[in-house]
């Protein structure tokens, strides 16, 4: 009962919020200039076809009145069309949402998996080297730019090594993509049961969730290092430890203890990545909804921009919901 | 560089003599910022960095061996060597020299984008921090702004900030306005809950009681001592920004080809870098993360100054305990 009053006084919050962020994104884009109705028809346009364009796309209309269908668009599940590619945006971003959503997924699993050693190791270590290897890596991994450690990751690894694939899409160009089920190359290669797609894709996705992975596990490093060194330095595990309990015992509580902040750092790295990884995708030509929407603002293609950042919310609205669920298992404080 | 320093200890409340004269005040904080250099080299290191690519930076065109903006298609992608020591790139452009010129650009753009932010994000979040919870209308406007803020974080930032060049026009005044602008929320927050903590205190009543208006409150009492965190932000913002800058320039929403900036130089060489040719991107990629290294050291040391708790610690550590 007392999980479903949070959950609804959350959504309470997240609804206006996203209509604000529509406002903000629909305006300023509207902002950019280009008339997207010159630019579809090309230079050879009459004006003619331009007017009767710009009246069929609703470009005539106050602003306001065009913002209002436009959110009674995005309410029904049209995000419009892109004029590049001369599809809906919705299943253009269906097509190409999956592939950024693996790419960060695997990139924040791998810096969870060497953040949070790291991090409980640097704050055990108390003054020792491991705390200044925790403190040099977070500072390391705040200061290099994730395009540029991809390039350096590329060459190695692809132009000298020859071990790596091309950094061109998500699967060799010869093979054929599965079916498409998930949008998860991974996934989908299991369901079509093709080993060798699935291989694919696999070696495909190691250099720029490496990339995701190296970059982003500071933030957590540096996140979970200060929290369980709080958690180690106060009185209940100083009870705990006086008591007598066994060392690992006293650590499973102070990590027990840690993890609400863990997955905060988390989920904000989650919601950052799925806009914020679009330098690597560009990188590895990944394809992905990020690279999509640069590229509609970069030509002024409004509704890719728009669909995009409609995505993007929905998905952290998403994501901070589980983030809710996670504290209300993690911490008994909010269920009182 | 003692200055900012000292100005944040005494306004993070460490005990200073009350009545020293001005000149001991700024022996005491020069030892200090001594102290904790000694206590931790580490962060002597990131002032080295940062003064020396702002060296680069204002020397540039007597130490550059060549012109940066000026292509040599006969050595067109020439490795590192004797002539061009960190090579040339694709149209022939000596890479050191674009390397130091570049801060010129880079760090223009980050520190105009972050102080502009600071100068707006920081009385904004003063303001809504002292009306919380006072009057209906002052409520609403810190509600309002408070929302303003969530939304415009709500953003995925580097698609807000691409959409922000693309509507001011490619330029470096852009690029500015549209760093400021995703900054803004970080210093508004910072600011806003250090006032509210300190709101309450009693020497504000007293202020208030003495009949101070709610400027002077704000001005003489409030700001001195919940700026301290804000200014504590400021140089890893700074570094942050120019790793936004070169992120723009990258994909080509930012500082345009020719003029030497890092994000645009590693753009450049992205396509040699799969056929071999890895210095023109390589080599300002180092140049850029070293100095968000620097900026990012010196953030740590101030925050350290900042804090009479870790100070503790590493005046313990410089004294070999």
């Amino acid at each position: 009962m007392a999980l479903a009053r949070y959950i609804l006084r959350r959504l309470a919050f997240v609804l206006p919020q996203l209509v604000g962020i529509l406002m903000v994104s629909f305006f300023l884009v509207k902002l950019i200039p280009g008339d997207p109705a010159v630019l579809m028809l090309g230079p050879n346009a009459t004006p003619d076809a331009i007017d009767g364009l710009r009246r069929a796309l609703g470009l005539d209309q106050s602003l306001i009145r065009q913002f209002a269908v436009y959110i009674g668009h995005v309410f029904h599940g049209d995000l419009g069309t892109s004029w590049q590619s001369t599809r809906p945006v919705v299943s253009d971003l269906i097509e190409r949402f999956p592939a950024t959503l693996e790419l960060v997924t695997l990139g924040l699993s791998l810096a969870l998996l060497i953040g949070i050693p790291l991090g409980i190791a640097a704050a055990r270590a108390g003054r020792g080297p491991l705390r200044k290897i925790g403190e040099a890596y977070g500072l390391l991994a705040g200061a290099i730019p994730d395009f540029w450690l991809a390039l350096v990751l590329i060459y190695v690894f692809y132009s000298t090594l020859h071990v790596a694939p091309a950094p061109l899409g998500r699967l060799d160009i010869a093979l054929v993509a599965p079916p498409f089920v998930t949008g998860s190359l991974i996934l989908d290669s299991l369901l079509a049961g093709d080993l060798q797609a699935l291989g694919s894709a696999l070696a495909h996705l190691v250099l720029p969730v490496a990339t995701l992975g190296f970059i982003n596990a500071g933030p957590i490093l540096k996140m979970t290092q200060s929290t369980v060194g709080r958690i180690l330095a106060s009185d209940f595990i100083r009870y705990a430890e006086m008591c007598g309990l066994p060392r690992r015992v006293v650590m499973r509580q102070a990590i027990r203890a840690a993890l609400p902040s863990i997955v905060t750092i988390v989920s904000v790295l989650y919601g950052f990545l799925i806009g914020g990884a679009v330098l690597v995708e560009i990188v590895f030509s990944w394809g992905g909804a990020g690279q999509y929407a640069v590229q509609g603002v970069l030509n002024a293609d409004i509704n890719p921009v728009l669909g995009f950042v409609v995505f993007s919310a929905i998905f952290s609205l998403i994501v901070y919901l589980c983030v809710d669920l996670a504290y209300f298992l993690l911490d008994p404080r909010t269920r009182g | 560089m003692s200055g900012p320093s000292g100005t944040i200890v005494s306004a993070g409340g460490l005990s200073l003599p009350p009545r020293a004269g001005r000149r001991s005040r700024w022996r005491s904080r020069g030892s200090l910022f001594l102290l904790v250099l000694h206590g931790r080299p580490s962060f002597a290191l990131g002032y080295v960095i940062v003064t020396a690519v702002m060296t680069c930076a204002i020397l540039a065109p007597w130490i550059a061996p060549y012109d940066p903006v000026t292509a040599n298609p006969d050595v067109y992608l020439s490795p590192p060597g004797f002539s061009h020591w960190l090579g040339t790139d694709n149209t022939g452009m000596d890479i050191l020299s674009r390397i130091l010129f570049a801060p010129r650009t880079d760090l223009t753009i980050a520190v105009l984008g972050t102080a502009l932010s600071a100068m707006v994000g920081i009385p904004l979040g003063a303001i809504v921090g002292y009306y919380e919870g006072r009057s209906l209308a002052r409520r609403t406007f810190s509600v309002l702004v408070m929302r303003a803020a969530d939304v415009l974080q709500a953003f995925p930032v580097f698609v807000f900030a691409i959409a922000l060049v693309a509507v001011f026009g490619q330029s470096i005044i852009s690029v500015v306005v549209a760093i400021a602008f995703v900054n803004i929320p970080i210093y508004l927050r910072l600011m806003r809950s250090q006032v509210l903590s300190i709101r309450g205190m009693r020497y504000v009543d007293a202020a208030f009681v003495a009949g101070s208006s709610d400027f002077a409150i704000l001005r003489r009492h409030i700001l001195p001592n919940a700026i301290a965190a804000a200014l504590a932000q400021l140089s890893v913002n700074i570094g942050w920004s120019v790793l936004l800058t070169a992120g723009l320039s990258f994909v080509g929403a930012g500082v345009v080809a020719p003029t030497p900036e890092w994000g645009s130089m590693i753009a450049t060489g992205y396509q040699n870098v799969t056929t071999g040719q890895w210095w023109p991107s390589v080599f300002p990629g180092v140049a850029l993360g070293l100095t968000v290294f620097g900026f990012a050291l010196i953030g740590n040391s101030i925050e350290v100054m900042a804090d009479p708790a870790q100070l503790r610690l590493v005046g313990r550590a410089g004294k070999g305990g």
